[in-house]
């Protein structure tokens, strides 16, 4: 209908520039924050070798010393021309960084998600379908304990029974470093490019690397899951429609698999769909504990050495993805649902 | 099917086959522990570390890590070998002093770069001269201060003429920034991406990629012995215990740089793993403020350093992976005397210290405040000080108030003179004492302690002047001597280097010595 239409082209547009002042408060504070703090990467690297003189010079040639404003401008044209410059403290170029362990954090994250969404949905269906039976209780006892349990300390235990115990699995890294170094990474997930190559005994290595760390972050994110799924499928059930299908005669198994639990899923997806940016946007605790090379591991890195650029230059990165997929999702949520209008 | 079914039949069909692959196939190229076992000149080691590299252009680093890849893909005119600790020749024959301030190299011929260009003296100007003039802020051309110009002989000989008496200059030819780089490759005026590093070392860098793992492997066209293996895999790790796991599991052949002690103690009990140490010229050191209460009093610089337990420090903490020092000379190079030790006793003496502040007049406890700082130094600082602390108060003599803040205050703040006394480490830039006295105790060092003594200073010059190594000892010594008596610094440490090795892995221990040169190339797998 053509009201219906033009509407959601003027949310859509309201919307995506509602996203425009917010992504540029999100570089405003993290710009003002990295350049608040004290120190500068000339100290973090040469303060305790060279004198206050000496790193005073340092500093000038490498522009720390220009008013906030002018380096506030810059960094913002730069941001506008896709040039996120190259970090101080190892000299990279900071898009290049973004592709290389952003790749490696998007193959976690997808795997986790794969895996939260596989047990958080499953159990949620199941345990929200046997409301109040055994099957229900230990359900949500695993969904609360799963994701109180702190990530690391999972990650931790994994790593104690199936690495060093069980001697099963390995207990950091994307891949073995000769895998690493061998196999040809032209997308750099690392799944993928094995696929490329054929190369079976790379992607053996590969998934055993994975196998860990992606259970360990998708059992803590499915646990957020499983209690929505279960709430969802339980209110969906007291529907009228449920009601009717049933009196038509339709199967208990065919009423909740086919009718209950399509509708159930639409609030959750927009929740998985969030869950997914936030996983993208670092899984510090993980990618650290597992020594996986993403980008939260780097934050962290770059962080320590008060490397004002390649900081800038990742937080710049996680503000597009989160502000892009709460974008997505809104559209499609407007999009399936009439009502969501401004 | 319907398209329901027919999208969980592949949903199943694809976790199956996920589950499969992962199960099945041997590790292939991935195993665990390494690559190539056929010989031991192909065998591929690989080093686990935690220490990141900053970059791999002589002119644009300062740390250990890079310096590592570089002495091992580049060379210096000359080298500190294994174990020695005085400069050899290198890409340099021969080199020696002219007069006080010119240092002539005949340099080694039949020499190529990884990019097949040859060596010659054009390559050596090149390379400090471009050193030089970028003066990269994270770079160390400042330890080419010295140098006035490099004079191009003739195609092997180089003159360095100096602009002042420098003894060290030879120990600065062994230094990674000093390294030989290509004149026909190598920009004059930019730092060389670390993705195109070349050298004339055995090695050459194979694969980078930053921030995980840089690949060197032996260089075919090498003009002197070949490397005892021929790749090296280079693994970073964020976390000490993730590496300590990975040698464990076998996934990386050598650890080395940085474990905790209670992580090598554990690595000990370990099977099929060896802990091998060597000589380190690592320090820790309390530095005094001289231009503040009560340190200003040479009574209670004394008391301190005869209360303060060394040796509690190096058992309770470090586990005696660390040596009490007695000297900001540390043990291995020459000239070396443990100068606190000869002055006040190697122990602590409770009532010498009582005496010396009773004789000055000085009513106990001092309240003394002493800083320190999480995050430049390891986690184990804070127990280091804690062990400081317990020893000066136990005493009965001291009240100790300790505070800490992080590493950019900290060195702003201390160099300032705003901290009455405060926690610092040093590591080499070469091996030799003067690399660390004249820094220390220097009337314009830059720890800006207040400190002056005109005997020093005369030494110091004394010592960089002389080419004479038995004048140079004996410098010194004199200035330990005198340092210990005046106490601007209390010498607190000395690190041993440990590295733990998986079984098959020798020769490592040859290669820890106090030039804190990793040689990949002595190192063999069985």
């Amino acid at each position: 209908m053509p009201k219906q239409t033009t509407s959601l082209r003027t949310y859509a547009l309201t919307r995506l520039a509602l996203a425009v002042p917010m992504f540029l408060l999100l570089l405003t504070l993290v710009f003002l924050l990295m350049r608040v703090a004290p120190g500068d990467p000339i100290s973090a690297a040469l303060g305790g070798r060279l004198s206050q003189e000496e790193l005073q010079i340092r500093r000038e040639a490498a522009g720390y010393d220009r008013p906030l404003i002018v380096q506030y401008f810059e960094y913002l044209g730069d941001v506008a021309t896709g040039d996120f410059g190259t970090t101080i403290s190892d000299n990279r170029p900071v898009t290049g960084m973004i592709v290389q362990n952003g790749a490696a954090t998007l193959e976690l994250t997808m795997v986790a998600m794969l895996i939260a969404v596989l047990v958080g949905i499953g159990i949620g269906l199941v345990a929200g379908r046997y409301r109040d039976t055994p099957v229900d209780v230990v359900g949500r006892l695993f969904g609360i304990v799963i994701y109180a349990a702190p990530i690391f300390f999972l990650g931790f235990l994994a790593q104690l029974v199936f690495g060093k115990w069980l001697g099963w699995l390995p207990t950091s890294g994307r891949a073995s470093p000769v895998v690493t170094f061998e196999l040809n990474t032209p997308t750099n997930l690392f799944i993928v490019d094995a696929l490329i190559a054929g190369d079976w005994a790379a992607l053996s290595d590969i998934l055993k690397h994975l196998v860990m760390p992606a259970t360990t972050l998708g059992l803590v994110t499915g646990g957020i899951f499983i209690r929505l799924v279960r709430v969802n499928v339980l209110q969906t059930l007291q529907g009228d429609y449920i009601e009717a299908a049933r009196a038509r005669g339709l199967s208990e198994r065919s009423v909740v698999f086919r009718h209950a639990f399509k509708n159930a899923l639409v609030p959750v997806i927009t929740v998985m769909g969030l869950q997914f940016a936030l996983l993208l946007s670092g899984a510090v605790l993980t990618e650290q504990t597992f020594n996986w090379p993403g980008l939260g591991s780097e934050l962290i890195r770059y962080l320590d050495n008060r490397d004002y650029i390649a900081v800038q230059g990742i937080i710049t990165f996680f503000a597009l993805v989160v502000v892009g997929m709460s974008l997505l999702i809104d559209f499609v949520n407007a999009w399936v649902d009439p009502r969501v209008r401004y | 099917m319907a398209p329901s079914r027919w999208l969980r039949f592949a949903t199943l069909l694809a976790a199956l086959s996920l589950v499969a692959a992962a199960c099945g196939g041997d590790d292939g190229g991935g195993e665990q522990g390494g690559g190539d076992d056929g010989g031991n000149e192909t065998a591929t080691i690989i080093h686990g570390t935690t220490d990141p590299w900053q970059s791999f252009a002589p002119a644009g680093s300062v740390d250990l890590p890079s310096w590592n890849v570089i002495y091992n893909v580049m060379e210096t005119l000359l080298t500190i070998p294994p174990g020695g600790d005085t400069p050899e020749p290198l890409l340099a024959e021969s080199c020696d002093f002219d007069d006080a301030q010119t240092y002539t190299c005949t340099l080694r011929t039949g020499v190529t770069f990884h990019d097949g260009s040859t060596f010659d003296a054009e390559d050596v100007k090149f390379s400090f001269d471009r050193n030089i003039g970028i003066a990269d802020p994270e770079g160390a051309s400042s330890l080419l201060a010295s140098l006035d110009e490099v004079e191009v002989v003739d195609d092997a000989t180089v003159t360095f003429h100096l602009n002042k008496p420098d003894a060290t200059w030879p120990f600065m030819l062994t230094v990674a920034t000093t390294a030989i780089v290509p004149s026909e490759t190598y920009s004059a005026t930019e730092i060389q991406d670390d993705q195109e590093v070349v050298g004339t070392g055995r090695y050459q860098v194979a694969e980078f990629r930053p921030g995980e793992q840089v690949v060197l492997e032996a260089f075919d066209g090498y003009w002197g012995d070949p490397p005892a293996n021929g790749r090296v895999i280079v693994q970073l790790f964020d976390t000490s215990s993730a590496l300590k796991l990975a040698l464990e599991q076998g996934e990386v052949d050598i650890a080395y740089r940085n474990m905790t002690p209670t992580e090598i103690d554990d690595l000990r009990s370990a099977e099929g793993v060896a802990v091998v140490e060597g000589g380190g010229t690592e320090i820790r050191y309390l530095v005094f403020n001289l231009d503040q209460e009560p340190f200003n009093e040479l009574a209670v610089r004394q008391a301190i350093a005869m209360t303060v337990d060394r040796q509690a420090v190096a058992d309770n903490v470090y586990n005696g992976t660390v040596e009490p020092l007695y000297s900001m000379n540390p043990v291995g190079l020459a000239g070396h005397i443990d100068a606190f030790a000869d002055e006040y006793g190697a122990a602590p003496d409770l009532a010498g210290a009582e005496a010396v502040l009773g004789d000055a007049g000085i009513s106990t406890p001092v309240e003394l405040e002493v800083w320190w700082t999480p995050s430049h130094y390891g986690d184990l600082s804070a127990d280091e000080y804690a062990e400081i602390q317990r020893s000066l108060e136990e005493s009965g003599l001291f009240t100790v108030n300790l505070k800490s803040t992080e590493w950019d205050a900290y060195t702003e703040a201390a160099f300032t003179g705003q901290y009455p006394s405060y926690q610092l480490g040093w590591f080499p830039d070469y091996p030799d004492a003067d690399n660390y006295l004249a820094s220390f105790y220097a009337s314009d060092t830059f720890l800006a302690n207040g400190y002056a003594n005109d005997t020093v200073d005369e030494l110091i010059a004394t010592e960089k002047g002389s080419t004479d190594p038995a004048e140079r000892i004996a410098a010194f010594e004199e200035i330990q001597r005198i340092a210990a008596q005046d106490v601007p610094i209390v010498p607190i440490w000395q690190g041993k280097q440990v590295a733990a090795v998986r079984e098959g892995i020798t020769d490592v221990e040859q290669t820890l010595d106090a030039s804190f040169i990793f040689r990949y190339w002595v190192i063999s797998k069985a």
